[in-house]
């Protein structure tokens, strides 16, 4: 094949990856970063970098999985395990997608309010516009505009660029495993790998490849769109960490509020960084919260066997309708509760994906490496053990998580491990 | 002979019960089912309790069933269990969890649990595989709940209304198969094949014959018949290809990747294929695009008698026979006139003075508006497409106008959506067809 033929077929599989990988720089997947970089400064930029190799290898599972089975992950998971595993999977996933719904209805609030327009007023109306204009519209053109939306977070590359931090020190703590083993510490680790890699976008890469008909004979050009789009979540992440290290965490600046992020934008966008932030805040949300309950929606009744499709009237597919609504109203719901901060939503969804994940992760690489299903496309032994190191290694992250929020001593005793631990590295 | 009904179970019931021998020994536990399907009712002729597949345990050693498990009679002996044979296949393996056509409700549903009775003939026990249950209540069921929906009737298809996937069965029962896949509306057929994934696809349209799966593929959008043809066989492609109206094979074919098209057309015989690229070669938006080859053009110089004839001739491959188009050696568009006038016409009549001269025609460089244009302001069912010598090149028909008026339905970008069309028995002609208008 010629060199542009090739081109242009890879321009036409071009899309799943990359959308998926912006819209995981969602409104958690911001506050997650920039909290990470107020907080700690560097210290967590070695942990993003691992997690986005880590997102590279488990969007590669899925995508694969997609294109050799043309089937969904829950489709996967309900044939080859039955009601009961499929009903725990499907369980973790309403959890985990309603948590983040959340967390995408929180960006969206926080965003309006930084252009001074009240939640109780935002969030329902951006709530009806979403229900509606899903069922109404051709998402394919709305997506564009909020993917254009999304391009302002590149806004964060020029503005750590612009402050000069000390890259030496960036540089060298980005390839220094850190690690301490006090909750918060652990909450914000877990948080960042809960936002970098997400079960709904593990499940919506494979559904989206399937919907767009790639097959096993064009999964190599998948693969790189796969790979660029993961590229794009870590760089993006990388910079943000590092602009807010370079102006909250130096000058000791808490994160209270999403305005505060907006801070680290100064240095590029002076008065302006609120109003670049806003724009971006709420195109990253916006697109999240337009696919995510949707796919929520199709993966439960794909399982299940209930009627699904949103052509479909009403009466035929009530489980599909219902599913999808309570998700956009619940979700919607929750951030009007009083007194809530949006911020702490936006950071705790993240970290309850985090802990959600493995059980997905479980079942996506015990699909990739059943001969039976990928045939020649199977999972290498190779890829096979880094995929259980990586699952363990979250779970493991998991219960410590859980060990030292209900025995704070235990956290002391680990903290000293790891000081030494950190000792040996340095 | 007197078929007595002895109970009735669920796979969920029986799967993982344990097994005892005679002397009550708990030897394993129920993993699997095996059965075979070759009279009208599916049996069980072999349960597997340990991973190896030749080790099952044939009904005939079991001496009763029950819902807490299954005890053998004194015939059971570990070293001599059976292999499963070629005409047996695993219920749980190939039926449970898995996607199956309803034949009766005519679409893709899951299995969510299979029901079986035993049934008892002189002195012979059969577990007989009743229906699949693809209801809620069998799900729930599954969960260990179905308490819950106690009031919610089953949801059941009861065996002879199934066509599993993955054909498992035997060549009796494929033809069986065959016969109900028959009795589908192209529309339904339509609508399973796009909700199955590629190579499923596959399987299923070898299982269709040529027309019928033309007929399907006729039912799609462009977009799904362009996934299918991306995805299918380049053989069997080009075969359906050359059954397909010339106009809707140019179609997909100019949406498919070059390299690919060309590679279908050199498969295709010469005649089909050249007619094929004769239409690719208009832009999309115009009326060389729109417009099909197979139309009825009769000579000048025919009676209507004779023309009555020659129209039995050609009838079966135009795309509408309302319309006809007199024409003489040069092929050049001298008149037309209607189904009606032809047939009320005196039989030894000359077309040529009964034809109209006074013709509608269009260039295949007009775009698509004017030509909706002209079959609103007319109301005509057909317009010719003529060369600038006035050479007819093909027709235009009101069906394909009316795929461009109607808007764009809304679809999601992620998920491909389906209509849902209630069955209905195939018309012979579509109503607004019924005569000519003029």
């Amino acid at each position: 094949m010629s060199t542009k033929g090739r081109l242009a077929l890879f321009l036409a599989i071009m899309g799943p990856g990359i959308v998926t990988a912006f819209a995981d720089n969602d409104a958690g997947g911001i506050a997650t970063y920039a909290a990470a970089g107020a907080k700690y400064g560097y210290a967590l930029i070695f942990t993003m970098l691992v997690s986005t190799v880590l997102l590279a290898i488990a969007q590669e599972i899925s995508a694969r999985t997609g294109a050799v089975t043309g089937r969904g992950l829950s489709d996967l998971i309900r044939e080859n395990f039955g009601v009961k595993w499929t009903f725990f999977a499907m369980s973790v996933l309403l959890i985990a997608n309603l948590g983040t719904t959340v967390s995408e209805f929180s960006g969206i609030a926080a965003s309006l309010e930084i252009f001074g327009v009240s939640k109780y007023f935002s969030v329902p109306l951006i709530a009806l516009i979403i229900w509606w204009l899903v069922i109404r519209t051709d998402y394919g053109k709305i997506e564009k505009i909020l993917l254009l939306l999304c391009l302002t977070f590149f806004s964060y590359v020029v503005s750590a660029l612009i402050i000069h931090p000390p890259w030496t020190q960036v540089l060298s703590q980005a390839v220094t495993p850190t690690f301490a083993g006090t909750p918060d510490f652990l909450l914000m680790a877990i948080g960042v790998i809960g936002t970098t890699i997400t079960p709904w976008g593990q499940f919506y890469v494979q559904a989206s490849i399937v919907d767009k008909g790639i097959t096993a004979k064009d999964y190599r050009y998948t693969r790189w769109d796969v790979l660029i789009g993961t590229f794009f979540t870590g760089f993006i992440a990388f910079f943000i960490i590092v602009a807010t290290a370079a102006t909250l965490f130096v000058n000791k600046i808490p994160i209270e509020t999403a305005k505060d992020v907006a801070l680290a934008l100064e240095p590029l966008a002076g008065k302006y960084a609120g109003l670049l932030f806003g724009f971006g805040l709420l195109g990253a949300s916006m697109l999240a919260a337009f696919v995510l309950p949707l796919s929520t929606a199709y993966a439960i009744c794909e399982a299940f066997g209930f009627e699904h499709g949103i052509s479909k009237p009403y009466k035929e597919a009530p489980v599909f309708f219902g599913l999808y609504s309570v998700l956009i109203f619940l979700g919607a719901a929750i951030v009007l509760w009083p007194g809530l901060s949006l911020y702490h939503v936006m950071l705790t969804t993240q970290v309850v994906n985090g802990v959600l994940l493995p059980p997905i992760l479980i079942f996506m690489v015990l699909i990739a490496s059943k001969r039976g299903i990928m045939g020649e496309y199977v999972n290498t032994k190779l890829f096979n053990i880094i995929s259980w190191l990586f699952t363990f290694f979250l779970i493991l992250l998991t219960l410590f998580l859980l060990i030292s929020t209900l025995f704070p001593e235990f956290s002391s005793f680990l903290a000293t491990g790891t000081q030494l631990m950190n000792y040996c590295f340095a | 002979m007197t078929l007595k009904v002895l109970g009735e179970f669920y796979f969920s019931q029986l799967q993982n019960k344990p097994i005892w021998n005679a002397s009550g020994e708990r030897i394993g536990r129920l993993l699997d089912m095996a059965m075979r399907w070759d009279s009208i009712s599916p049996h069980v002729t072999v349960i597997k309790y340990s991973k190896e597949l030749d080790a099952l345990i044939p009904v005939e050693w079991i001496a009763s069933w029950s819902n807490e498990g299954i005890h053998l009679n004194k015939a059971y002996d570990p070293r001599y269990l059976y292999p499963l044979h070629e005409d047996e296949t695993f219920i749980g393996k190939w039926l449970l969890d898995k996607q199956i056509i309803d034949l009766k409700g005519s679409k893709l549903v899951r299995v969510n649990d299979i029901s079986f009775s035993l049934v008892a003939q002189e002195d012979y026990q059969y577990m007989v595989m009743i229906a699949v249950d693809i209801g809620v209540r069998g799900l729930f069921r599954r969960l260990g709940i179905e308490f819950l929906l106690s009031r919610i009737s089953n949801n059941f298809v009861s065996t002879q209304y199934i066509k599993p996937l993955e054909s498992r069965t035997s060549a009796l029962q494929l033809t069986r198969e065959k016969e109900q896949m028959r009795r589908l509306h192209p529309a339904d057929i339509a609508d399973i094949i796009e909700t199955m994934d590629y190579k499923q696809r596959a399987s299923f349209l070898d299982t269709l014959d040529s027309q019928q799966a033309i007929d399907a593929l006729a039912e799609m959008e462009l977009d799904a018949q362009v996934e299918i043809f991306e995805q299918m066989d380049e053989d069997r492609a080009s075969d359906i290809l050359e059954e397909m109206p010339p106009d809707d094979a140019a179609d997909i074919l100019s949406e498919l990747p070059a390299e690919k098209s060309e590679e279908l057309l050199r498969l295709m015989e010469t005649d089909d294929a050249e007619d094929v690229r004769e239409l690719m070669q208009y832009e999309e938006d115009t009326a060389g695009a729109l417009m099909t080859t197979e139309y009825i053009g009769l000579s000048l110089s025919l009676t209507a008698e004779e023309a009555i004839n020659e129209l039995r001739r050609l009838a079966p491959e135009a795309e509408t026979i309302y319309y006809l188009f007199v024409v003489d050696e040069q092929e050049t568009l001298k008149g037309v006139l209607s189904l009606r006038e032809l047939i009320i016409a005196r039989p030894d009549t000359l077309l040529k003075d009964l034809m109209h001269t006074k013709i509608v025609k269009v260039s295949p460089f007009d775009n698509h508006e004017k030509i909706a244009d002209l079959f609103h302001k007319y109301g005509f069912l057909a317009v010719p497409v003529v060369s600038e010598q006035d050479k007819i090149l093909g027709i235009i028909t009101v069906d394909d106008v009316l795929e461009l008026l109607m808007p764009e339905r809304s679809r999601g970008e992620i998920y491909s959506t389906l209509f849902v069309r209630r069955y209905q028995p195939p018309a012979e002609e579509p109503a607004a067809k019924g005569g000519p208008s003029e």
